[in-house]
């Protein structure tokens, strides 16, 4: 027990005292997992919506790909991302290995299938003539589009959360593609994975509670904004 | 403004399940297309409506006499769904939503929301979360929601099909009082006789894809000319020709079954007899097939079933074999509106 004590007040204190190696790191998970989320966002929520809304060859391959995608091991993507990435490999040339750039790419990767798959199931709950009745009110396709997007919104938001919470909490892929290098590429999943195996329980809890508050926090956000549109019954 | 089409053949697949050659609805009229499921109801409505796949369908659209572009017509028309479609929030912001999708302002289009809440008995539900209505609410919502748009072709598919008889009769009564003096044109599809005889001044009668009459709303509704229009007017009984002249289709309610043979009657043997509560229902085996007689109240005199039957038909009309369906109405009735079907009228568009 007094390892667990013993690590909550040195979280505590890292984070009162505004220790600076800490507030970097943290400010890295931040922006590598928020934009690898975002860029899932912008590839999946298209894709979703067309598996959703279109009729095209492939389109049950591309959803069941999706949604095997949703239990993909972040392993298995650090391992194509680094081969990818790696110096003599196809985009060696952008030297992007051991780089944020490199962990936001896995991430997304890890995130966009489930995007893909959420975004498709939340279309699909929406009445199927729903566009043909907002043309049919005078909007043009793409405001149809746009308004079959705000009726799903409560499940697109939860479909941002479900990938933002892959993104933050994996290790593997920031570990293989990022390498932990300190002060460049270190997370906070990779930095407590480090702090366990050295034996500092204490700072490997801080770096969990951190990262727990940093869940927390960004969820937060995103389910007052959902239910703030929900009109109560 | 006014709707038609010329040459509108709609696809799906490579069978096609909409033909019609000409069809229009006259500006501030109403046409009903009076048809059995499947008919083609629907796919007609969002054919002229530009709301299907264009490469589904061939043929012109017209507005106002014109081909129509679809961004003509998204500005000009405004639908009503058979299943009320309703976004999230509030009943008011749904009947603005169609103002809002045309690009007004939020506080703008609320304000002009007002007075179609009033005209379809919604105003107490407007701050109601709008998936917490009953169904008739829903569609009433819905019809407030097209109509706010101000649109000059109004189409309604089966917007009454799921309510109940004394809420479709409200909204029934509501619509007409709001389409009366409007210069829409208003396109109503249905599947009840009642319906189109309420609202529509012309009436086409779909089947299989095909206008298979159109006209007046009550001479149509009265004239059959082959079986599948009988049954879909309500002649369900057809009845042997008088000696060769065409063969005959009577309504239900028009037939009796008694135990005398009378001139005229049809012989046959009753299968049964089921009280109905205000009516009795006699189904009697003839010769020409079944036939059901609707009798007012209780039917003392109707022979059991096996015993023989002969029936009486009060009023009958001959299927017109070979007689084009789509008959011009005698002379253009004042205020029915422009032409329609394969007639053209002399009435400048």
């Amino acid at each position: 027990m007094d390892v667990l004590l013993d690590g909550l007040v040195e979280a505590l204190r890292l984070l009162a005292t505004g220790d600076e190696d800490t507030w970097a790191i943290t400010a890295l998970t931040l922006r590598v997992s928020l934009g690898a989320t975002a860029v899932a966002l912008l590839v999946g929520v298209p894709l979703g919506t067309a598996v959703a809304v279109a009729r095209f060859p492939g389109r049950r391959v591309l959803l069941a790909g999706a949604n095997t995608g949703m239990g993909l091991p972040p392993v298995v993507v650090g391992l194509f991302v680094t081969v990818l990435l790696w110096r003599s490999g196809p985009l060696g040339a952008f030297g992007l290995l051991y780089t944020p750039a490199a962990m936001v790419i896995a991430q997304a990767a890890i995130a966009t299938p489930v995007v893909v798959a959420l975004v498709a199931v939340a279309l699909q709950q929406v009445d199927p003539d729903f566009r043909v009745q907002m043309q049919a009110l005078g909007a043009t396709p793409l405001r149809a589009h746009l308004a079959l997007l705000a009726e799903a919104r409560l499940p697109l938001l939860a479909a941002a959360m479900a990938a933002f919470g892959a993104v933050v909490s994996e290790v593997g892929a920031a570990q293989m593609v990022g390498g932990n290098l300190v002060g460049q590429t270190r997370v906070l999943t990779t930095a407590a994975v480090l702090a366990t195996s050295r034996g500092q329980f204490a700072l490997a809890i801080a770096f969990g509670l951190i990262l727990l508050l940093i869940a927390f926090a960004v969820n937060l956000v995103l389910t007052v904004v959902q239910q703030r549109t929900a009109v109560p019954r | 403004m006014s709707i038609g089409c010329r040459d509108l053949r709609v696809r799906a697949g490579h069978r096609e399940v909409l033909h019609v050659d000409a069809l229009d609805v006259a500006d501030g009229s109403t046409l009903a297309v009076l048809g059995p499921n499947g008919a083609g109801k629907s796919t007609l409505l969002r054919a002229l409506g530009l709301l299907l796949p264009p490469r589904r369908v061939t043929g012109e659209v017209l507005l106002d006499g014109r081909p129509a572009t679809v961004d003509g017509m998204r500005s000009a028309v405004a639908a009503v769904l058979q299943r009320p479609i309703l976004r999230r929030g509030t009943v008011a912001a749904n009947v603005a939503s169609g103002l809002r999708l045309r690009g007004a302002g939020r506080a703008g289009s609320l304000a002009r929301v007002a007075p179609w809440l009033d005209a379809l008995g919604v105003a107490h539900l407007a701050a109601r979360d709008a998936r917490t209505l009953s169904g008739g609410e829903a569609q009433r919502v819905s019809v407030a929601r097209a109509l706010a748009v101000g649109p000059r072709v109004l189409l309604l598919d089966e917007p009454f099909a799921a309510l109940d008889a004394a809420t479709r009769a409200d909204l029934l009564a509501d619509l007409r009082a709001v389409l009366d003096g409007r210069r829409t044109a208003t396109v109503l599809v249905t599947h009840d006789r009642n319906e189109a005889r309420a609202l529509a001044t012309r009436t086409a009668l779909l089947v299989g894809g095909r206008v298979r009459g159109l006209g007046p709303t009550a001479e149509v509704l009265d004239r059959p000319v082959d079986e599948d229009t009988a049954r879909l007017l309500g002649f369900t009984n057809l009845l042997p020709p008088d000696g060769d002249g065409p063969r005959r289709v009577a309504r239900p309610e028009d037939c009796r079954a008694g135990p005398d043979p009378v001139a005229g009657a049809v012989r046959g043997t009753v299968r049964r007899v089921v009280g109905l509560g205000e009516v009795t229902r006699v189904d009697v085996d003839t010769a020409a097939g079944p036939v059901m007689c609707l009798h007012p109240g209780p039917a003392p005199a109707v022979p059991s079933p096996g015993g023989a039957a002969h029936v009486v038909a009060s009023a009958t009309r001959a299927l017109g074999d070979g007689v084009d369906p789509v008959r011009p109405p005698a002379s253009p009735a004042p205020g029915t509106g422009g032409s329609a079907g394969r007639v053209r009228s002399g009435r400048p568009r």
